[in-house]
């Protein structure tokens, strides 16, 4: 393994166990902190993985707005605490997850290896088109930005509807008046 | 299994994120955290595409900074649309949970179905 490799798989490692710590803390407010921590590791993760731009929306918009959400959440809500630091055990949704995880374990060894230079996606056309064409096509140095706004304008739009339609829902969910 | 723990990390880490978020989906009774788990399970498939367009070594998309091999764009389009989309969700999932705690008073999803049972 390169040390590329090993500081990603530290901090895929370090993601997990907040991921995990999220999941089994009993006490919301210590899961959601627990769940920054794991938005902020992806986040590096992503870097690491060049991606610069998922690295940036996922720390703006996974570590900060999200948290920020859940805090409101729980702010006009309650917070069951409690004697325990940790949720009890669940054992039949262990045995639940324990089938989807053998399910995909079993198909991870025909994967290519992570960042293998004939892997499918890297051998593309499309990618190799995008690569070779984005910057004479648009005039835009970040591939990801031409494809975003340019190649793929209408995803964005449909993005953008996503956006605008759970404004509109939040807002209704919680109109006071309409309250029975 | 050690040499797939050397070369596929990233996918058994795709595969421990999801364990965890259906975990947290299906065995906590706390509505926030589900909506914790469904937000963990989200991110394992976002790694998942985002390992896919990975090199050894490759530099970030952007055109003329640095040299081949560039990381393919579209895996990371195609999550930047979704994290954006994953929020919102999330979003309109919390304002329900709001709502459901002034109907009913708790969000423990056992005590909700026992008030649901006497009305």
């Amino acid at each position: 393994m390169t040390s590329e490799a090993i500081v990603l798989a530290a901090v895929l490692t370090f993601s997990a166990l907040g991921a995990a710590a999220a999941i089994l803390l009993r006490d919301v407010l210590n899961a959601i902190i627990a769940f920054a921590a794991f938005s902020f590791g992806i986040a590096t993760v992503w870097v690491l993985l060049a991606a610069p731009d998922v690295a940036l929306t996922e720390a703006a918009v996974g570590a900060g707005i999200t948290t920020v959400f859940f805090l409101v959440t729980i702010a006009k809500t309650v917070r069951p605490g409690g004697e325990r630091l940790f949720e009890r055990i669940e054992w039949r949704s262990v045995a639940v997850v324990a089938i989807l995880s053998g399910a995909l374990l079993a198909t991870v060894g025909s994967l290519p290896a992570v960042g293998a230079a004939d892997a499918p996606v890297a051998t593309s056309p499309v990618t190799e088109y995008y690569l070779a064409n984005a910057y004479s096509e648009t005039g835009v140095e970040n591939a990801v930005t031409a494809v975003l706004a340019a190649y793929r304008g209408f995803d964005t739009f449909g993005e953008a509807t996503v956006v605008i339609s759970a404004g509109v829902a939040v807002l209704l969910v919680l109109r006071q008046e309409a309250y029975v | 299994m050690i040499d797939l723990l050397a070369t596929h990390f990233n996918y058994l880490a795709v595969v421990a994120l999801l364990a965890i978020g259906l975990y947290g989906v299906t065995a906590s009774p706390n509505l926030v955290k589900k909506i914790i788990g469904l937000n963990v399970f989200q991110v394992g498939i976002f790694l998942f595409f985002v390992t896919s367009g990975f090199v050894d070594g490759a530099a970030p998309p952007l055109l003329g900074h640095g040299s081949a091999p560039y990381a393919s764009p579209l895996p990371h389009v195609l999550i930047l649309t979704a994290i954006v989309v994953g929020v919102s969700l999330t979003a309109v999932a919390l304002a329900l949970v709001v709502r459901i705690y002034d109907a009913y008073g708790t969000l423990d999803e056992d005590a909700i179905e026992e008030v649901r049972t006497y009305d």
